[in-house]
């Protein structure tokens, strides 16, 4: 029987994480597959992210119920009770229809039993294999048998079949016999060669006696497909295409009729390649061409043999599909010609992005340290150079990757720190895009207060001077002039491409791609491909920075989780139940210990049986225990034999690897009757690994297990839970775009919605446009959401209303709408806000004062209503970023540069000939819509940059503008009279005063709401149960809108699915008695749940909030404010038997 | 419309229109990042850099660019064109601009173009450079007295080096047939 899940995930970076996870925590099974042996993505590669410059990814586990995933950084592994991750693996085949996918799973085997593995190393050791190091993106090198990421829990070791020298070294070096090559499943291996060539014969006979294959030979095509009706034990055929009773393509479909999964291999001459790759195609595993020499053909055969013995193949059934296979970075060593690039990436001073992050990572090739890695000197001058393969149509690329202005600026302030401020950086870029939320005050304070250098140019090149020692880079000045900069270090800025392999995928998935080989997204609806109920998630569908992508795997989360409402997927399937655990709080405790013994390392090591005497002294263990090995399903017997022998009230286990136990003790307290909270696993291999001195190990593994004996005598038994009963229904602010769409995503789950508008009718700001870029119709969609919010049975439209009142916390708020009608009280379990913006209003430049003047949104409007005739003017000008980053607003507002393409391609379109003049600082054209801009350049309009401290100045002669600028290039005033001047005012939060007081939540210093975080819970108040979408959340466009939108949804979900939210078992509270209420507790609480009561003169801790971090605990000075489960006695007694020394 | 872009003294031919909107399109997509003028070998030589040069010719700035003796000075190596991020034909461009001012037949034209058109005479006719012939035609073209004087010491220090050769007729009229061809497929200019 296939194995259901409600969706599949594929990719397992960041946009699949966060997509998993969204599905998850709404009590959806998620299968989350990579092709890579990691977790993680490009993000297990980059330690730090602007603006905090620091990690962060944790911030994404779950709020509540947490102890069902375990609380590890994200980037080292992903732990959730409904998320079954499968790497190495890939989608063979996808079939069905959306609620029933049937979906085929191919996974590579790592060929090392990963629960065999203890990652001790020894492989690696004697491996002599030398590769570029994928992690370290090829700064170091690693082995064929290697860990692909350092930091990973779990972390097995893998075997890199394609780069093995089979010298199988490691397979004896392996103390734990991990390592399988099958090397006894040979003689089992029957191999049928079809081939009418006697030396192809006598050949292979030579060569598979060698290997222990049994061989058969047959000349004819029925001879083979008669012995394989015959003989059931052939496990490959390898097939020539000179057979004469049928053709080889025949032979492949019979085999393949008696034999489905049987691997066929095609020996073709070099004439016939073409019909032999096609045979590929209609189910032939590969094809050789002759002649077959012995050299290629051995390896060969050997990993093939063990890549059939070992790959697995998995059948799901799936609701839903969520593709989040991110992006690629630009190659910068190729043109697409073959020819070598410019840049001269070959030079070791020149890096892409990525290298330059492993090089500033901890756990990169320095450590850390900024040095040379062709020299390992200091760095002294570094350039970034923007656009290398992006907004570059030659590379197939008018496109602008997004991410790597950001990510540039980034560098250079890390470079900045990571010397102290010595070395010197600059940045040569063609528009610095800095649209996304803080992302103007980020640069700006980079190169105002850090000292960062942006220079506006394009260098040409890179060529390497001095005898190579420096580089030199050549760019043109505004002036003209040529200036010519040597660096040290030279860091390219590579864009993003499809991920490698996407034609295929796209094949195989059903998928439409777009131009550039990215898959193509539905407009409005950015989340959704060409295929129904399939989905795109984080940088799949468009390349996007972390926030956004975040946002998007949310929104893919909320598609899929409708489709899987909708077809009802796995209806009827019930969790179990929480069982129910005896009270041993007031009996002594009494431990068992359980040492397992199955690796031989321990017991060389370590003296067994004096551990298990000196641990039997220690207070409260009541037993030690030898199991042979824990990891099988017999030592588990054992314990569990054990447990019921000696009836302990706690349970130790010494064991490898703790992480992998942690789902199974649930399994153990159920059959034994003990709460897992009681049991613990510790780690006793690690110490004998490595061996610096006698009965070092010895002492250690001997701390390990008392310190843990004294955790779990101070360990709390769970308190009974208190629950929030959840009112399962939500309160949408604001009917604009974001609102609608946040509505209707609830609602069609089947959850009551309350949406208030303060207007007297839907719609909001986005009711403003007329069309867009991709040549859809804003209006039409807009009519219809209204229409579909209207009628839809689960909403109730509250319009010219406003909330007065909102009390409560996450799962049930109380709150009064104040409207037309009178006084409506509401309860509900969550808040959406979406508040939306408009507009700036702007009185200069003759705006409101001559007709001439108008916004960008005001001459969409006069163009798509017919009231400016675009064939009767004579001159357009624009300005953009009118009052849009500077002093008064530092943020850029997004929106404006599309629509100023929009209404310049308009204008030429109706009037080819129509001078257009824009002024602009720097387009801000993410994505596919940079290819806009190029269609504008080339339909002849005129864009002219200007500095903000030399603004365009605009007079009026007899009504009309006259805008006086520089022109740059020529380095000449220029004098422009146009019939109308179009002006970029921006876009501003509307003013949401007393909804801050209302609802407890923050603005930002721009107006815009303040999130919890920034990149990892992009759309979540700090305050739980309340989010944010759209244009209150920053300037977004109506896609990106709706993307947030839905993504707040989702989050929002998270509370309406469960009937009740339950409290941890980890969390804080006060001593009221010890408090001196100096709240230092509520400044240092990072999730907003502790609040100080005056009347009462008490700290309050929101046990729903709290998420037992403990910050509060470590800031306070009295120990009045305490974390369950971390009590200063236990922890001390932790300490004391780190430090005791064994009798 | 543009106040200090002066329009052409004289109202141009439909001919130089039809260049010039040729040309508008050719570069129209230009987004002024400096690749072009950074990569050119004969930058240092030009009055007008090449990126200047695309925007002179985007706000249509025709007596400027008639005044200007930068595209004579394109050696056609094409390194704007290979390394162009918009692939613009910008070599093209330069050889459109020469064909404008060959077109325009006013005096600064005439006088900025008149080294080249010489050369090509003097290739065409010889089948490689005789450089005293070609001089000659030079300052011929050139009706200037003063022309002739200022490039004696030049000459003088290439005869030394003995760089200056007799005229030979050896390979006279082998590249005609290119020339014809060119001027058939660029339609009888």
């Amino acid at each position: 029987m296939r194995k259901q899940y409600g969706a599949l995930v594929v990719g397992a970076g960041i946009g699949g994480i966060r997509a998993a996870l969204d599905l998850a925590v709404t009590g959806h099974k998620v299968a989350l597959i990579d092709r890579r042996p990691t977790h993680g993505g490009i993000l297990s590669q980059l330690d730090h992210q602007f603006p905090s410059d620091h990690c962060g990814m944790c911030k994404m586990l779950p709020l509540m119920s947490r102890d069902s995933s375990s609380q590890f950084c994200l980037r080292k592994g992903l732990f959730h009770d409904n998320i079954d991750i499968m790497l190495s693996t890939e989608v063979a085949e996808l079939e069905g229809e959306p609620g029933k996918f049937f979906v085929s799973l191919s996974t590579k085997s790592p060929l090392i039993d990963p629960t065999k593995c203890v990652s001790c190393g020894k492989c690696a050791e004697v491996c002599p294999v030398r590769v570029p190091s994928e992690f370290n993106a090829g700064l170091t090198e690693r082995t064929a048998v290697y860990l692909p990421v350092p930091h990973a829990i779990p972390n097995h070791y893998v075997l890199d079949l394609d780069n093995c020298q089979r010298c199988w070294k490691c397979h004896d070096a392996c103390p734990t016999g991990a390592i399988d090559l099958k090397f006894n499943e040979r003689v089992d291996f029957h191999i049928l060669v079809v081939d009418r060539d006697p030396a192809v014969e006598t050949m292979l006979k030579d060569i598979l006696n060698e290997l222990n294959f049994p061989l058969h030979c047959v000349q004819t095509g029925q001879a083979a497909v008669d012995m394989l009706a015959s003989d059931d034990r052939i496990r490959l055929v390898l097939v020539g295409m000179n057979i004469n009773d049928m053709d080889a393509e025949r032979v492949l479909t019979r085999s393949l009729e008696l034999n489905a999964d049987i691997p066929v291999v095609v020996m073709a001459e070099t004439s016939q390649i073409s019909t032999a790759a096609a045979m590929v195609t209609q189910g032939a595993r590969e094809y050789l061409v002759k002649p077959l020499e012995a050299k290629r053909f051995v390896p060969w055969l050997d990993k093939l043999y063990m890549r059939i013995m070992s790959d697995t193949t998995e059948d799901l059934e799936v609701g839903a599909v969520v593709l989040a296979g991110g992006f690629e970075c630009y190659n910068p060593v190729v043109d697409p010609e073959g020819g070598e690039d410019i840049w001269s990436y070959g030079h070791p001073g020149v890096l892409t992005a990525v290298e330059f992050e492993r090089l500033l990572s901890g756990t990169g090739p320095t450590g850390g340290r900024l040095l040379h890695p062709g020299d390992n000197s200091e760095v002294r001058k570094i350039a970034w150079i923007q656009c290398v393969g992006s907004r570059d149509v030659k590379k197939n690329a008018d496109f602008c990757s997004g991410i790597c202005c950001m990510f540039s600026i980034k560098e250079a302030v890390l470079a900045k720190k990571a010397t102290n401020g010595a070395v010197e950086t600059t940045i040569f870029y063609m528009d610095m895009r800095t649209s996304g939320k803080g992302y103007q005050r980020y640069r700006n304070k980079a190169e105002h207060e850090k000292g960062v250098r942006l220079v506006r140019s394009r260098p040409h090149s890179v060529i390497p001077v001095n005898d190579g020692m420096d580089l030199k880079v050549e760019y043109m000045t505004d002036a003209g002039e040529l200036v010519s900069e040597t660096y040290d270090m030279v860091v390219l800025a590579a864009g993003a491409r499809p991920p490698g392999g996407m034609e295929k995928f796209a094949l195989t998935m059903g998928l439409d791609l777009n131009e550039w080989g990215f898959a193509q997204m539905q407009p409005y609806a950015s989340e959704r491909t060409s295929r129904l109920g399939v989905f795109a998630a984080g940088s799949f569908g468009e390349p996007r920075d972390i926030s956004e992508s975040v946002i998007q795997a949310s929104a893919a989360a909320q598609a899929a989780s409708r489709i899987i409402k909708v077809y009802d997927v796995l209806a009827g399937i019930e969790s179990e139940p929480e069982p129910e655990y005896p009270d041993v709080s007031r009996e002594p405790p009494r431990i068992l210990v359980a040492v397992c013994t199955s690796c031989p390392t321990l017991e060389q090591t370590v003296d067994l049986e004096a551990l298990s005497r000196k641990m039997s002294a220690v207070h409260s263990v009541c037993k030690v225990i030898s199991v042979g090995a824990t990891c099988t399903g017999e030592g588990w017997a054992e314990i569990e034999k054990g447990a019921a022998e000696f009836k302990p009230n706690r349970v130790l286990i010494g064991a490898c690897m703790p992480y992998a136990y942690i789902p199974r003790l649930k399994e153990l307290g159920r059959s034994i009757g003990l709460n897992p909270a009681l049991m613990d696993v510790v780690d006793i291999y690690t110490p004998t690994f490595v061996l610096e001195s006698e009965g070092q190990a010895e002492k250690e593994v001997f701390a390990a297990l008392s310190m843990a004996v004294a955790r779990l005598q101070g360990a709390d038994p769970v308190p009974v839970p208190v629950t929030v009963d959840v009112a399962r229904s939500a309160l949408v602010v604001g009917g604009g775009l974001a609102g609608m769409t946040a509505s209707m995503a609830i609602a069609d789950q089947g959850y009551g919605v309350c949406l208030v508008e303060s207007e007297e009718e839907l719609g909001g700001m986005a009711m403003r446009l007329h069309t867009q870029l991709d040549g859809s119709d804003p209006h039409k969609f807009m009519e219809e959401l209204i229409g579909q919010v209207e009628k839809h049975p689960n909403i109730k439209v509250l319009k010219d209303s406003r909330v007065a009142i909102s009390r409560g916390s996450a799962g049930r708020f109380r709150s009064a709408i104040a409207g037309p009608q009178g006084v409506f009280p509401l309860e509900h379990g969550v808040s959406i806000l979406a508040t939306g913006g408009h507009e700036t209003k702007v009185y200069e430049s003759g705006l409101c004062v001559h007709k001439s003047v108008m916004t960008h949104l005001a001459l969409e409007e006069q163009l798509a209503t017919g009231v400016l005739d675009a064939g009767a003017l004579t001159g357009v000008a624009m300005i953009q970023c009118w009052r849009s980053r500077d002093e008064d607003r530092t943020y850029c507002s997004r929106v404006c540069c599309p629509e100023m393409l929009k209404n310049v391609l308009t204008l030429k379109k109706r009037n080819p000939d129509l001078p257009i003049y824009v002024f602009y600082r720097d387009i801000m054209v993410q994505g596919f819509m940079e290819t806009y801009y190029t269609q504008a350049r080339k339909a002849g309009a005129i864009f002219i940059h200007y500095e903000p401290d030399n603004k365009p100045k605009v007079a009026f002669e007899d009504g009309k503008p006259v805008i006086t600028a520089l022109d740059p290039v020529l380095n000449a005033e220029v004098e422009i009279r146009a019939d109308i001047l179009s002006l970029s005012s921006g876009l501003e939060p509307n003013d949401v005063e007393d909804l801050l007081e209302v609802f407890g939540v923050e603005v930002n210093e721009d107006g815009f709401y303040q999130e919890a975080d920034f990149k990892w819970r992009p759309v979540d108040f700090l305050k739980q149960g309340i989010y944010m979408c759209g244009a209150a959340h920053s300037p977004r466009r109506m896609d990106e809108t709706v993307a947030s939108a839905k993504a707040a949804a989702q989050r929002a979900l998270r509370i309406l699915s469960t009937e009740k939210i339950a409290r941890e078992t980890v969390v804080a509270s006060v001593r009221h008695s010890l408090c001196s209420l100096c709240q230092a507790c509520v400044a240092a609480c990072p999730y907003g749940a502790r609040v100080v009561d005056l009347e009462e003169g008490k700290i309050i801790v929101d046990e729903i909030l709290c998420q037992g971090c403990g910050a509060c605990a470590a800031v306070c000075p009295n120990s009045a404010t305490i974390l369950k489960g971390f009590h200063d006695g236990p922890m001390m007694s932790v300490i004391d038997a780190a430090l005791e020394q064994p009798a | 419309m543009s106040g200090t872009m002066k329009q052409t003294w004289s109202p141009p031919t439909d001919e130089l229109q039809s260049v010039l909107a040729e040309l508008k399109e050719t570069v129209g997509a230009c987004m002024q990042c400096g690749t072009c003028t950074a990569s050119c070998p004969n930058e240092f030589a030009m009055d007008v850099t090449p990126r200047r040069m695309w925007r002179m010719i985007q706000f249509g700035m025709l007596d400027e660019i008639l005044e200007s003796r930068t595209f004579w000075f394109c050696s056609s190596c094409y390194m704007c064109t290979l390394r162009c991020p918009r692939g613009l034909k910008l070599t093209s461009a330069m050889s459109a601009l020469k064909r404008l001012a060959s077109l325009d037949g006013s005096r600064q034209a005439r006088k900025n173009g008149a080294f080249y058109e010489a050369f090509m005479d003097n290739v065409e006719t010889y089948g490689r450079v005789q450089e005293t012939i070609m001089m000659n035609g030079y300052f011929l073209k050139r009706k200037d007295p003063a022309v002739p004087l200022a490039f004696i010491p030049m000459g003088m220090k290439m005869m030394a080096r003995g760089k200056l050769h007799m005229p030979s007729g050896r390979q006279r009229g082998l590249l005609k047939p290119l020339f014809s061809k060119a001027r058939e497929m660029e339609g009888g200019i």
